[in-house]
Parts: structure tokens; C-alpha cells; sequence
């Protein structure tokens, strides 16, 4: 193709997902992206994964992002197309996915008369992603998208929309190459690149004075890249300081080291919140003091001095106070700290923390984690115990949809790389899961993925599963199937005097039979004895397969701190009970 | 405060509030306002007056400017948030320059009926340097230029005058750092 011909708007489009070296798109057609699909059909770069309901094209779109660490890619078309993908925008918002979403519009004069099909895009979709366009002219389209994908990957990352009209899509104009634009620097909100040598030069000092030190790590860790986490490694390494993660940083220091606290928060372990409560220095590594972290704010780690790595300025100083902050990608501060320690032959007394580590390992003692596994009914942490123990062996992406199932998978699955672990955080998406897994089995095609499910959320997006079939994509759905929507049981069991209201899920579908119904694959595991052969099927059939795990209707998930309490406050199992004036506060909460 | 929003808006909501003006600048692009304004109402900070205006034809830059309540904190997390959107090259607290002015246009229209209270308006018109727009039997308009807090001093004064009707906008501070 010569720059000087003019194309159309639909095969701009093409042309510039093939310059940003996008080959897999996730979309459902429609009136308004027709002439897309159109240019779709005659080309070979590009596979099109077509979903079942717009919802599973956006949440693929985020599998495939985070399991690859490339831009996601969907297309939709405009009204209904665009508003069923509006909580997954939300999801990557909240969660900092880099997606690109595609959308159709009505042909431009007609927007503003209630069209067939027609929906405010931008409108609606401003408060939901990094930055969204309409496009009025067919001659910016081009610089247009190759500036929404720099947007989606750069800086803290995220969703962008680009909304065009399907008179755009026809409008014909000349194509401008990605290497011809230049973008301008306000608009791309890249983190600063400078190494600030005096943050450096003062956490190196109080990591040396400190007595209590602790790494939390976060999301922004996974979002800057492989690398960093190999420098966060070395750097724990050189200093020997206890690291726990979040939810979204499980991955970035592998889980099953000596060092690792695991995961912190209102479900992380004891030793991970009480180290955060009682250190007097805490690096924060890419994490956004969530709610779900930091429990009770006034009594969040009131004795630390705290440092802050995030690109996102405004996520300095938002929840809670530090003491010092950098805005530099996290690998660069990484790799410069762990530089300046190799230049100036810093040693770390490794000796320093004993007491500290001590005092760990009296928390560990606990075994907060412990479960009693009967002989007959499958508790659900043995069955994600034991889909670990079956799994370790083979590179495992795991996704979850969201709930106790998720919870349980964050605490007793351990991952040794990033990019493994596919959640939704921020927003808690029921029915992301599934759409993850197809997104992340796409990017990943030899890699086994597994979507831990709950019944009720993977009814949400049961549809995809015909995805999954059609693309012969082998995703296995591991559900712990306890017919409640658990974790709201769980709080109205602790909460609000175990009136379980609308929390069970009745007239469930036999999902062996449904998973047949789909040309998928059904297993099932009743009681213990069934377990082991269960996963061993699952693994081992190369086709998508849906796992029943019947699990312990009544398990709660422990530890826990209930919302309005403070790290120290945690409760370990159903016989400790909390206070009742937490309790009055914390039910106004979520 | 009387008012008929179903909403309650306290008086003394934001006594620990300090006000702050902030000057932005935006590329001249659609959907920028509601970007701003989406943000403010998003995440629950106070709009007190809003001023947009294209300032840079050639650059297509216009300058908003945004009266707001709130404590430092707050107001320090509305700049990092309105830094964040795409369009937004800049957004600065005028309190936090060395050297700034500010300035606001009002315009009042004053209904009266007898010539006392035409003489005691007159008086203060004076007094404020106002400029009248309009004047005929029992109206006058008067364009009145200055810092929020003169443009205030005025308003109290004309309402110390009985059995006047007065109308008014206004278009909210601008400022301008030196």
C-alpha cells in the first residue's frame, strides 16, 4: 500500500492496529462497525476472537493485557455494543489494564437525534477510562489511534475508547504511519524518567537505621515490567526485609520464599498485617493504600516512616500520608538503588533485623492459613491446595472471578513469576474470570490457564464458554461450588445475624451437563476421595473443561479484617468474635 | 441559606475548608469541560465558580479557571487529578505563586422606587467606581470589576438599602500569575 493512496476510515483502522502489532482483537459485530468487520474479512494479520456478549470481549481484553503485558484490543459496535462493555472499562480503570476499546457511532449527523442504536459513547464512557475520542474527521483518525494506544501503555496504565461514526468508517483519507506522529508530551503522561538521587540516598539511610523494616508491594510493580520485579528480588536479596504483596502484586516476589509474608489485607495473613502494623519503615512499592490494605485509616502502621514509589502523582498522599515519594517507573528506581548499593559497596548488617524476623516467625507460628480437612467434604482451600501442588510443575496462568473463590485462590495458590495471576481488584467484576482466561489463552496459547470460579459468578458470564469452544481454546473453570454467593454469606453471617438474604444460589444447572451441552468437557468431584482425579482430568484433557468442585457449603474465609477495624484487630477463625462497636461500624462500610 | 435542591447543603459543611483558585490550562478540545466538571462532581469536590475561555487561538489552548473549597489536601489531590487527564497541560494554585492577581466581572441590575433610595445606590456606585451600563426611571445597571471580596463588599452594601430589588451575575474570579 502507498501513504499517498486514500483508504477508508475502516481500513485506517486496520492499518494502524497492524502498525501497533495488535493480532488478536476480541469484538461482537453490528450495524455501526460493519464496515470494519468488512475490512476484517479481507485480511490476514489480524484473528478476530468473536465473544458471546460484549462484556466477555472487553474482560478478555484485560486477560490478554495482563497476562502478555501488551495492549488489549476490542471491538463493538455503538448503543447497546458500547454500554455492555462500560463495567469492564471500569474493571481496567480501577485496576490499570492497558486496553484499547473500539467502538461504532452513528453516522455523524445523525448523533444527537436518538438514532437506532445510538448512546452518548463519550459521555458515558469519560468517567470510566484514561482518556476516550469521538471522531469528527477521517483525516485524524490515524494519528488519533496511534495516540490512544500510547495513552493505554504509558505512565500508570489504562483504558481508552475511541468512539467513530460510520460515515468515518467509509470517509476516505491517507494513512499516517505510528513512526510519523509525534506525540506531544502533555497529553502522554508518561512517569518521569529522572532518578532522584536524594530519595535514594535517604531510603538507603533509614533502611540501615531501621529496626522493623517492610516491602509492600503492589500492582505497579507487575505494571512496570518483568524486570522490576528481578530488581525488587535482588534488592530484598542485598537487604534481607520481609516483603508482602497485595492482591495485584502476588507474582512479583515469588510466593513460596522465605522472605515472603504473602498477601496483606482485610484476607492477607497475620504475619503480613501485623509486620505492617507494628514496622517503623515501610516501602511501598507500586501499591495505592486501598481500602481493602489499609483497614481502619487512624490506625494504619502508626509508627512507620514510609516511602512511596508510584508513577501516579495523585496516588501520593491520597489515603494516607508519606514521608517521602518518587514518580519514576519502578524499574528505573529499582535498578538505580540496586546500582548505587553495587557502586558504593553498601553492605547490609544481614544480622541487623534478627529480632525482627523473630518476632516474624512468632506470627507465622500461628498458621493463620491452617484448615482442618475432614475425610469426606472437600474443604475449599484443600482444593485449591491441591490444584496448586498438581499445577506448580507447568507455567499456570490462573485467573479468578470474584469472591471467597478468590480470596481462597490468593492465599493458598503461590505464583513465582508476574503476569500469572489475572484478578479483578479494584472493582471486584463477577464474571471476569472466564473472559480472562480466554484473553489470557489467546496470548499464552501452550500455557495451561485456569479460571477459579464460583458458581454464581461464572453464571454471570456462562456464554463465553462457547468462545472458548469455538477457538478451541482448552481453559479449564475450576468451580468451588458451594450454591452461596459465599463471601456475602460470610458477611451476613458476621454482620447481620446470619439472615441470609437472596445469598443461595437455587435451581443451579447440573454444570457437567452443561459443559456437554457446550461441546466443552464436565468433571465433577463430590467428596475428597474424588479430588485429585478431578484436577488430573482437568489438566489433562486439551479442550476447554468446566470442573464441579462440590466444596463445604459453610467454610468461611479467614483471616479477616472486618471493614472499620484495624490491622491488629484481625479475626483467624469463626470462634473469634469481633468487638461489637466494630461491628455497628462496620456494617455501614463495604 | 434557603434552597430548593433536594439535596442538603449546610452552611458550615467546610469550616476546615480554606477557598483556592485554580488556573488550568486545557488544549481547546470537546468534551474538556465536562471532563473537568465530571471529575469535580466524580469524586466529590466543591465547583464555587467556573471560568472557561480560549486564551491561545494559534495554540488552540483555553484557560479555565475554578473557584473551590477545600482542605490543602484535598485541594493538592484536585491538581494531581485534573494533571491526569489527557488534555490538561497544566493546573496550578494561584495561592502557591509568589505573585498573582485575581479579578471579577459582576453586573447589577438595581430595581427602585423613590429618589432616597436612588441617591444612597448612586452613593455607593461611586464610592465602588462602577460603571453604568444602563440607567432610566427606578433601574439602573452598573458594571462592577475588582477582586471577589470588593465585588462582595458592594453587594452588602446595596442590600443595606430597604425596598430595592437587585439582580445579578457574575462571572466568577479569574487569575493570573505573574
Amino acid at each position: 500500500m502507498s501513504l499517498d493512496q486514500e483508504i477508508s476510515g475502516a481500513e485506517i483502522i486496520l492499518q494502524a492496529l497492524k502498525d501497533q502489532e495488535v493480532d488478536t482483537i476480541f469484538g461482537y459485530p453490528g450495524g455501526a462497525v460493519l464496515p470494519i468487520y468488512d475490512a476484517i474479512f479481507g485480511q490476514n494479520f489480524l484473528k478476530h476472537v468473536l465473544v458471546r456478549q460484549e462484556a466477555g470481549a472487553v474482560h478478555a481484553a484485560e486477560g490478554f493485557a495482563r497476562s502478555s503485558g501488551k495492549v488489549g484490543v476490542l471491538l463493538v459496535t455503538s448503543g447497546p455494543g458500547v454500554t455492555n462493555v462500560v463495567t469492564g472499562l471500569t474493571d481496567a480503570l480501577m485496576d490499570s489494564i492497558p486496553i484499547v476499546c473500539i467502538s461504532g457511532q452513528v453516522p455523524s449527523h445523525l448523533i444527537g437525534t436518538d438514532a437506532f442504536q445510538e448512546c452518548d459513547t463519550t459521555g458515558i464512557t469519560r468517567p470510566c477510562t484514561k482518556h476516550n475520542y469521538l471522531v469528527k474527521d477521517v483525516n485524524k483518525l490515524s494519528e488519533i489511534i496511534h495516540e490512544a494506544f500510547e495513552i493505554a501503555r504509558s505512565g500508570r496504565p489504562g483504558p481508552v475508547l475511541i468512539d467513530v461514526p460510520k460515515d468515518i468508517q467509509f470517509a476516505k483519507a491517507k494513512y499516517t504511519p505510528k513512526s510519523e506522529v509525534s506525540f506531544k508530551s502533555h497529553r502522554i503522561k508518561s512517569g518521569s524518567s529522572e532518578i532522584d538521587i536524594q530519595f535514594i540516598e535517604k531510603l538507603i539511610e533509614h533502611i540501615q537505621q531501621s529496626k522493623k523494616p517492610v516491602f509492600y508491594v503492589g500492582g505497579g510493580c507487575l505494571n512496570s515490567g518483568p524486570q522490576a520485579s528481578q530488581e525488587l528480588i535482588k534488592l530484598v536479596q542485598k537487604t534481607n526485609i520481609p516483603v508482602t504483596t497485595t492482591l495485584h502484586g502476588l507474582g512479583c516476589y515469588p510466593g513460596e520464599d522465605s522472605k515472603s509474608l504473602a498477601m496483606l489485607g482485610m484476607h492477607g495473613t497475620y504475619e503480613a498485617n501485623l509486620a505492617m502494623n507494628e514496622c517503623d519503615l515501610m516501602i511501598n512499592i507500586g501499591a495505592r493504600f486501598d481500602d481493602r490494605v489499609t483497614g481502619r485509616l487512624d490506625a494504619f502502621s502508626p509508627n512507620s516512616v514510609k516511602f512511596h514509589f508510584d508513577i501516579d502523582q495523585s496516588s501520593i498522599n491520597k489515603n494516607v500520608k508519606v514521608d517521602y515519594h518518587t514518580n519514576t517507573d519502578i524499574l528505573l528506581s529499582l535498578k538505580a538503588i540496586n546500582d548505587h548499593i553495587d557502586r558504593r559497596g553498601i553492605n547490609f548488617d544481614q544480622n541487623q533485623y534478627d529480632p525482627w524476623w523473630r518476632q516474624i516467625e512468632e506470627w507465622r507460628g500461628k498458621d493463620c492459613l491452617h484448615y482442618e480437612q475432614g475425610d469426606e467434604v472437600i474443604k475449599p482451600q484443600h482444593a485449591i491446595k491441591r490444584l496448586y501442588e498438581l499445577t506448580n510443575q507447568q507455567d499456570t496462568f490462573i485467573t479468578t472471578e470474584v469472591g471467597q473463590h478468590q480470596m481462597w485462590a490468593a492465599q493458598y495458590y503461590k505464583f513465582s513469576k508476574p503476569n500469572r495471576w489475572i484478578t479483578s481488584g479494584g472493582l471486584g467484576t463477577m464474571g471476569f474470570g472466564m473472559p480472562a482466561a480466554i484473553g489470557a489463552q489467546m496470548a499464552n496459547p501452550e500455557a495451561l490457564v485456569v479460571d477459579i470460579a464460583g458458581e454464581a459468578s461464572f453464571l454471570m458470564n456462562i456464554q463465553e464458554i462457547a468462545t472458548a469452544v469455538q477457538y478451541k481454546l482448552p481453559i479449564k473453570i475450576f468451580i468451588l461450588n458451594n450454591e452461596y454467593m459465599g463471601m456475602v454469606r460470610q458477611w451476613q453471617e458476621l454482620l447481620h445475624g446470619s439472615r441470609y438474604s437472596e445469598s443461595y444460589v437455587d435451581a443451579l444447572p447440573d454444570f457437567k451437563k452443561l459443559a456437554e451441552s457446550f461441546n466443552a468437557v464436565g468433571v465433577r468431584a463430590k467428596n475428597l476421595s474424588e479430588l485429585d482425579d478431578a484436577i488430573k482430568e482437568m489438566i489433562s484433557v486439551d479442550r476447554p473443561v468446566i470442573a464441579d468442585i462440590w466444596v463445604d457449603k459453610k467454610e468461611n474465609c479467614f483471616p479477616m479484617i472486618p471493614s472499620g477495624a484495624a490491622h491488629n484487630e484481625m479475626l483467624l477463625s469463626k470462634y473469634d468474635k469481633e468487638k461489637p462497636e466494630n461491628q455497628e461500624k462496620g456494617k455501614v462500610l463495604v | 441559606m434557603s434552597n430548593s435542591s433536594v439535596y442538603p447543603t449546610p452552611i458550615n459543611a467546610f469550616k476546615q475548608s480554606k477557598r483556592s483558585v485554580l488556573s488550568v490550562i486545557v488544549d481547546n478540545e470537546p468534551g474538556i469541560l465536562a471532563r473537568i466538571v465530571g471529575l469535580f462532581s466524580g469524586r466529590g469536590y466543591n465547583i464555587e465558580a467556573l471560568n472557561v475561555t480560549v486564551v491561545d487561538v494559534e495554540n488552540n489552548l483555553s484557560r479555565i479557571t475554578i473557584e473551590t473549597l477545600g482542605e490543602e489536601r484535598v485541594i493538592k489531590q484536585i491538581i494531581a487529578q485534573l494533571e491526569k487527564l489527557v488534555p490538561v497541560h497544566s493546573a496550578t494554585n494561584l495561592a502557591n505563586l509568589k505573585e498573582s492577581y485575581e479579578a471579577e466581572i459582576c453586573l447589577v441590575k438595581v430595581e427602585f422606587e423613590n429618589e432616597d433610595q436612588d441617591h444612597k445606590i448612586l452613593n455607593f456606585a461611586d464610592i465602588y467606581r462602577t460603571r453604568t451600563v444602563q440607567k432610566r426611571q427606578h433601574l439602573v445597571v452598573y458594571e462592577i470589576s475588582g477582586t471577589s471580596e470588593r465585588i462582595n463588599k458592594f453587594l452588602d452594601d446595596l442590600t443595606t438599602i430597604s425596598g430595592i430589588k437587585v439582580e445579578l451575575v457574575r462571572s466568577g474570579p479569574i487569575g493570573l500569575g505573574i
